[in-house]
């Protein structure tokens, strides 16, 4: 019983506070949002410090669920996540009637991915993911009165339930040919049978429509457009990590015997992905769009550093994850905050806004920078993480085709930084007054982007507690 | 006998499940969608999964349906018109998905199934049987799916209910 | 019925529930009424259903018949938020006219 306790206790925290708010929502005393909205980062504040007290490893439940040191700090880096996205939603979320309830969605889809990457079982696998989808589509619908948001949602619903219908059919492929829905098991179980390779390929598509990599990325766009800027956010930095986290466990433990297999698969994913996202992003308009295919292209990389098929492929991801949650929130922060107070978000809106608003165009320039990967920033080290990784299967085609695509993207970022600096603008936007919680959170990203690239014990503890191929 | 029961059940189903795609009208897919449901349950009671074949009608057609077919006639729905899909794409559904099943084909014909050694009399599908199972083994994932149920409340509740 | 297990090979229940699968998946691509689409989705869950318990009938091991009673739990869960959506898409355009759904591109 006292296993359960410890072992769960990431899970037992964030159903605390789900149960915490359900009550807060039917009780009978109207809380005002501004409580209610320091109360709730006051709780994730709490269960982010949490995380770090208590690490031990084992399996419960009949091999149903595990932990591990590695586990548990990716939990930890999701948790970082939320709590920056909670607190950078504080100004959107100041006006809005569903507080309680955006929370409680919230943290049940956080939830979901808790269990989905602590399970050891196809089963727990699949129920993780849906936890961590289904709310989620309610919660892109967050504007309620905007009917692009409502398209939004039933354009992710649609797609995640065609994906998982997909995902559904390799596992039962891989159910009936290994006998056995233990992850674990099934991977003494694997032959290479052709009916198990395309169980892997469908389980793989996917994969590849939850972390939308290219053929499998046409909802991205729409989705991200539509839906609230927090929700925006939390769909590309959280739970596109999370699904990131599952994969390469799964692909490095489960699939390793299939490994020449899907190597190549993952080189052409990877590859087409870098391409098209790159290539599309050009010619966005809309700042939340060029975000959502730049996000697309970051996926292309850390494919590529997952194709190096080693403890560095694992650790490059994960250390890439870290750095892409205070990049990506940096960036979505300001973009946050500019948008819910004066509802702009194309790329010329954002002309001058040196002139005016001197703080939040540093802090998006330096998100920018470390997005694009120029080198003091943490993202630099990240991508050279990954493409090292990459690098290790010697070809050098593919490889060279990364850095180009560097170069590609370096180039829509810096137009976005020279309209922000240099161009001149009649209707720029005015002075905002930014909340003392969204600057709090702007702070810690600029801070996270620049420590941890230039302190390398972080990297090497992350090397430490990876598994490798 | 029980050849022959397959073969009616199988290819009522397939005919059921074509029907649904291709009905102009939404609400003939919805009770179409019902019948394949009901050809679905007979398979389940051939395969001997009672306890499956009865939740499956009560979930499908008693409660997941009934959601639909509420859907359709409150959001008054059911017209013929449907904005047209451009011929060549529809031309590239049918193609994708027959490539989608010849590559299954494909993939079941160069495998060699192993064969099951059948058990005299098959348990595995009675109510006590999955009922233990779902309590003792899989007792975390029940848990979780009640975590699910309470969210995807929560979140229809938000979406659907009326502004004051 | 147990002798149905001995005279009908499992093939065949591998090749009706793929079969079905594809219809589910053409019904996606090829349709662009959202309830339809809805509803396709829940036929290809059910071949997937077909094919768990059929798998778990002939090998003997109930891991199966529980897995579909959760993806019927999952799939009850999916529909009810797919609907709501769809109450609340058809209030933000305040009207019943189909067509508009159009704007849903793939």
């Amino acid at each position: 019983m006292n296993e359960i306790l410890i072992l769960m206790k990431s899970e037992w925290v964030l159903l605390l506070i789900i149960i915490i708010f359900l009550f807060i929502k039917v009780g009978s005393t109207e809380w005002k949002n501004e409580n209610l909205l320091y109360l709730a980062n006051i709780l994730l504040l709490i269960n982010f410090i949490l995380g770090f007290v208590l690490n031990t490893d084992g399996i419960i439940f009949d091999e149903m669920f595990k932990t591990n040191s590695l586990i548990c700090l990716e939990k930890n880096i999701l948790n970082l996540g939320t709590l920056l996205i909670s607190l950078q939603s504080y100004h959107w979320l100041k006006n809005h009637k569903h507080v309680a309830e955006f929370y409680m969605l919230l943290l049940s889809t956080l939830l979901g991915m808790f269990f989905m990457i602590s399970s050891n079982n196809l089963l727990m696998f699949y129920l993780g993911l849906e936890l961590s989808t289904i709310p989620l589509a309610a919660l892109a619908n967050f504007d309620l009165h905007k009917r692009q948001s409502s398209e939004a949602a039933f354009k992710l619903i649609i797609s995640s339930a065609l994906s998982s219908g997909l995902l559904l059919f390799g596992i039962s492929l891989l159910y009936g040919t290994s006998g056995t829905l233990n992850l674990s098991e099934i991977s003494q179980h694997l032959n290479g049978s052709n009916l198990q390779l395309f169980a892997f390929i469908l389980l793989l598509a996917g994969f590849a429509f939850k972390i939308s990599a290219v053929p499998f990325h046409l909802w991205t766009a729409d989705v991200y457009e539509g839906s609230p800027v927090a929700v925006t956010s939390y769909l590309s930095v959280i739970s596109k990590g999370a699904v990131l986290f599952v994969f390469v466990s799964v692909l490095y433990t489960v699939f390793k015997s299939l490994g020449i297999a899907w190597q190549n698969m993952l080189i052409l994913l990877s590859v087409l992905t870098m391409i098209i996202g790159n290539l599309f992003a050009i010619r966005q308009n809309n700042i939340k769009r060029l975000l959502a295919y730049s996000s697309i292209a970051q996926v292309g990389f850390i494919l590529a550093g997952i194709s190096g098929c080693s403890q560095l492929g694992t650790t490059s991801v994960i250390y890439f994850i870290l750095i892409y949650v205070f990049s990506n929130l940096g960036a979505f922060g300001v973009v946050s905050i500019i948008s819910s107070t004066t509802g702009k978000e194309t790329i010329s809106d954002y002309k001058g806004l040196y002139k005016s608003n001197p703080f939040l165009s540093w802090t998006i320039t330096i998100a920018l920078f470390s997005l694009a990967g120029i080198p003091p920033t943490a993202g630099f080290f990240g991508k050279f993480f990954l493409i090292m990784s990459a690098a290790q299967n010697g070809n050098y085609l593919f490889i060279s085709i990364a850095a180009l695509n560097m170069v590609i993207s370096l180039y829509y970022y810096l137009i976005l930084v020279k309209a922000i600096f240099m161009d001149k603008n009649e209707q720029a936007i005015e002075k905002i007054h930014v909340p003392i919680l969204p600057k709090i959170a702007m702070l810690i990203c600029t801070a996270g982007i620049i420590i941890v690239g230039l302190y390398g014990e972080i990297y090497e503890y992350i090397f430490k507690l990876s598994f490798g191929y | 006998m029980s050849q022959t029961i397959f073969y009616i059940l199988a290819s009522l189903s397939i005919i059921s499940a074509l029907f649904v795609v291709f009905s102009k009208i939404p609400i003939y897919s919805v009770l179409w969608l019902i019948v394949c449901f009901f050809t679905i349950a007979g398979h389940y009671v051939m395969l001997n999964a009672q306890f499956m074949a009865i939740v499956h009608i009560i979930v499908y057609a008693g409660a997941i349906m009934v959601l639909f077919l509420f859907t359709v006639m409150l959001l008054n729905l059911n017209k013929e018109s449907e904005p047209h899909k451009r011929t060549y794409l529809k031309f590239a559904a049918i193609l994708s998905a027959g490539v989608l099943f010849l590559t299954l084909l494909a993939a079941f014909k160069s495998t060699n199934l192993t064969p099951y050694q059948l058990p005299e009399v098959n348990e595995v599908g009675y109510i006590q049987n999955v009922g233990i199972k779902l309590f003792t083994d899989y007792l975390l994932p029940f848990e979780i799916s009640s975590i699910l149920f309470l969210s995807a409340m929560i979140g229809a509740v938000v979406l659907a209910k009326k502004e004051k | 019925m147990e002798n149905t297990l001995q005279s009908v090979p499992q093939n065949w229940y591998l090749l009706l529930s793929s079969f079905l699968f594809c219809i589910g998946v053409m019904g996606v691509l090829f349709r662009r009424n959202a309830i339809i689409i809805l509803m396709c989705v829940e036929l290809m869950l059910n071949s997937v259903n077909l094919l768990l318990v059929s798998y778990s009938s002939y090998a003997g091991n109930n891991d199966g018949q529980v897995f579909v009673f959760f993806i019927m739990v999952v799939a009850a869960a999916e529909v009810a938020v797919g609907l709501a959506l769809l109450v609340s898409i058809f209030r933000n355009i305040a009207s019943t006219d189909i067509d508009v759904l159009s704007k849903l591109k793939w």
